[in-house]
């Protein structure tokens, strides 16, 4: 029972920052006020003791005087014992005693319960040395203070008079000055303690337990949380820093989010068109290989209807096999018009930003691979005519490939200028596409392991891949290039096998007049 | 039928295809000589000339694409149409650049294959001094 208080008062001045201050405070306080006080009441009592004593003094002198007058008149013992009974009504007197030079007691007088006095030491050396002594001294009814006066005797020797006083009153009073002080000390700390809680709670640990609170919500991941700490000291100052933390945390977080939901569009949409892509390129393999074969039917059909005549017989059989392949003709029509990419549009555009959403697309990608990422794109370069969306997915392909071809620790680098980068001997080309305009050419390029001549005739056909089986589509290159050719552009490869491969791409600038082209005439007329 | 005997050489390496096309250019009264592939082309383009070449695109060995500079410099007089792939709008555009008259989509009707022929004729009359 009393193991578990103590441990609870332990967690309580482990944890609690409140109660180790208090504790901390009252202590130095109560060491402080307490060496003071306890000085202050020693003095105070000296004090009272030097008092009693003067008092005693002054008595035991007038007394002395009065005894001697009497003796000298003559008096006889009674007298005297008449004369000192009417003195002992004094308050706290506890004894008179006069003594002559003998030490024997002539006179005396006691207060009730006073103990008898007897002539001893302090008496003898009082009268040996002619002066007065007093001390302290305990007796059954408490401690009294003695006080020893000579004075002259008739005949010329010296006699004494002793005045015992007790101390109960005195002690009495030191005893109410103790009580005070500590009644009065322990206000001040209970009132001390109060103030500090109250100070506390109000400033530090209120506030810091908001803080805390905020900083755990923040710690779950509720970034909206903010702290209300309307103060301009060092803890509004904290829950001020705190807020801009998590402003900035929500912020950080935010753009995150957004980045990543960018990330997922711009995947999503680069798969959707690569599956479109597929579709597209498998539903153009269909029509070229049934092309001809229907040609034949619809072909012999149309020979036959023209040499059948309207009411034969066998009419009706002639009309369902040409309005079947005219049938087959829609679907495959229709299948070609559904998966071919949609056209561009094609406004000016700048192009770094279009390489720069390429680039931080793959950039965790090239990171996971080892593979630097250098966009080496001058400020100020033309504006191109393209549609970004398009352009982009060029460069995603491109970039995608020379990571894939690059080793660990290779480069790959995203530049503009006019001049191919491989050195001029040694390197193999394929040009596809054919720009009349002034372009803006756009280089990547990689250190990696390049492609032979033979290899880079076909890199453009769709289905080729040099990557391992089914890690590349094969498409890549086949689509980058019907995008490039529909920007009226060019598309370029250089390489070196074992060197590296860089891929130029032309595409027209913005303020280059765009030449008429014979695309629309076929995607509309036909 | 008032027009002279004009000349066209068939080049497609589908036997079937051929032969339609065999059929309905003779039945429309041309001449037509056929082909199987570029080489055998090349040898009917040495023996003769004509005036007209109806090419497939997708043949094996060189393609349609491949033959036609050499055929449009060897022979600049013959018009070419060459025929592909419903769809295959990039070679259409190589093909133009190349000098194509014309351009077909397989599967196409035999109208438009007359039009086709047609335009190229005319177009060829046209040009010729």
């Amino acid at each position: 029972m009393r193991g578990q208080w103590m441990r609870a008062i332990g967690n309580r001045l482990r944890h609690n920052l409140t109660t180790r201050l208090i504790l901390l405070l009252v202590l130095a306080l109560m060491v402080i006020t307490g060496i003071n006080d306890y000085t202050r009441l020693v003095s105070e009592r000296e004090q009272l003791v030097m008092q009693t004593r003067e008092d005693e003094r002054i008595f035991a002198e007038t007394l002395a005087l009065a005894v001697r007058y009497n003796l000298r008149r003559g008096r006889t013992t009674e007298e005297l014992e008449g004369l000192l009974e009417e003195i002992v009504a004094r308050p706290g007197l506890a004894a008179v005693v006069i003594y002559d030079p003998d030490a024997g007691v002539v006179a005396r007088t006691l207060a009730s319960g006073s103990e008898v006095p007897t002539p001893d030491e302090l008496v003898r050396r009082s009268l040996t040395q002619r002066e007065a002594v007093s001390a302290v001294a305990d007796s059954p009814s408490g401690r009294i203070l003695r006080y020893v006066q000579p004075f002259r005797w008739p005949g010329g020797r010296v006699g004494a008079i002793e005045v015992q006083q007790t101390l109960r009153e005195m002690e009495r009073q030191f005893r109410r000055a103790v009580r005070t002080t500590i009644i009065s000390r322990l206000l001040v700390l209970a009132l001390f303690v109060l103030s500090i809680v109250i100070l506390t709670r109000w400033n530090i640990a209120r506030p810091i337990r908001a803080l805390i609170a905020a900083a755990r919500a923040v710690g779950r991941g509720d970034l909206a949380q903010r702290i209300e700490v309307p103060r301009q000291d060092e803890i509004g100052d904290l829950a001020a820093e705190f807020n801009r933390m998590a402003e900035n945390l929500q912020a950080a977080n935010a753009e995150l989010v957004r980045q990543a939901e960018e990330r997922l569009r711009l995947e999503q949409e680069v798969q959707q068109t690569q599956k479109l892509a597929t579709v597209g390129m498998l539903a153009a393999e269909v029509a070229h290989e049934i092309g001809t074969p229907l040609n034949v039917i619809s072909g012999r059909a149309e020979v036959l209807d023209r040499v059948v005549p309207r009411d034969h017989p066998e009419r009706r059989n002639l009309d369902v096999i040409l309005s079947q392949a005219e049938r087959i003709k829609g679907i495959i029509r229709a299948l070609l018009d559904y998966t071919r990419p949609r056209r561009p549009t094609l406004r000016p555009e700048p192009i770094l930003p279009i390489v720069g959403r390429v680039a931080s697309l793959l950039m965790e990608r090239s990171q996971r691979r080892g593979v630097r990422l250098h966009l080496e794109l001058p400020i100020g370069l033309p504006s191109v005519m393209a549609d970004p969306e398009h352009l982009q997915q060029v460069f995603l392909n491109l970039v995608l490939n020379a990571l894939d071809a690059s080793e660990k620790g290779g480069t790959v680098r995203i530049t503009a200028g006019p001049d191919p980068d491989l050195p001029s001997d040694g390197r193999a080309g394929i040009l596809r596409g054919k720009a009349d305009v002034p372009t803006l050419a756009i280089h990547v390029i990689d250190g990696g392991k390049g492609l032979s001549a033979e290899d880079l005739n076909h890199v453009f056909e769709p289905f080729f891949s040099t990557k391992g089986r089914g890690q590349g589509t094969g498409l890549g290159l086949a689509i980058a290039e019907e995008i490039v050719r529909a920007h009226r552009g060019e598309i370029e490869m250089l390489s070196i096998p074992g060197k590296g491969t860089e891929v130029i791409v032309r595409i027209p600038l913005a303020d280059a007049s765009p030449a008429p082209t014979p695309q629309q005439a076929v995607q509309h007329g036909r | 039928m008032a027009r002279q005997r004009r000349s066209i050489l068939v080049v497609d390496d589908d036997a079937e295809m051929r032969a339609l096309l065999l059929d309905v250019l003779r039945n429309e009264g041309y001449d037509v000589v056929e082909a199987k592939d570029g080489t055998e082309a090349v040898l009917a383009l040495r023996a003769r000339a004509f005036d007209l070449i109806l090419m497939d695109k997708n043949m094996p060995g060189p393609s349609g694409l491949d033959l036609l500079p050499g055929f449009r410099r060897v022979c600049p007089d013959s018009q070419v149409i060459l025929m592909t792939a419903f769809g295959d709008v990039p070679s259409y555009m190589e093909a133009v650049e190349k000098g194509a008259a014309e351009y077909l989509f397989k599967p196409f009707r035999m109208e438009e294959l007359r039009a086709a022929i047609a335009k190229a004729l005319q177009f060829d009359a046209q040009s010729r001094p």
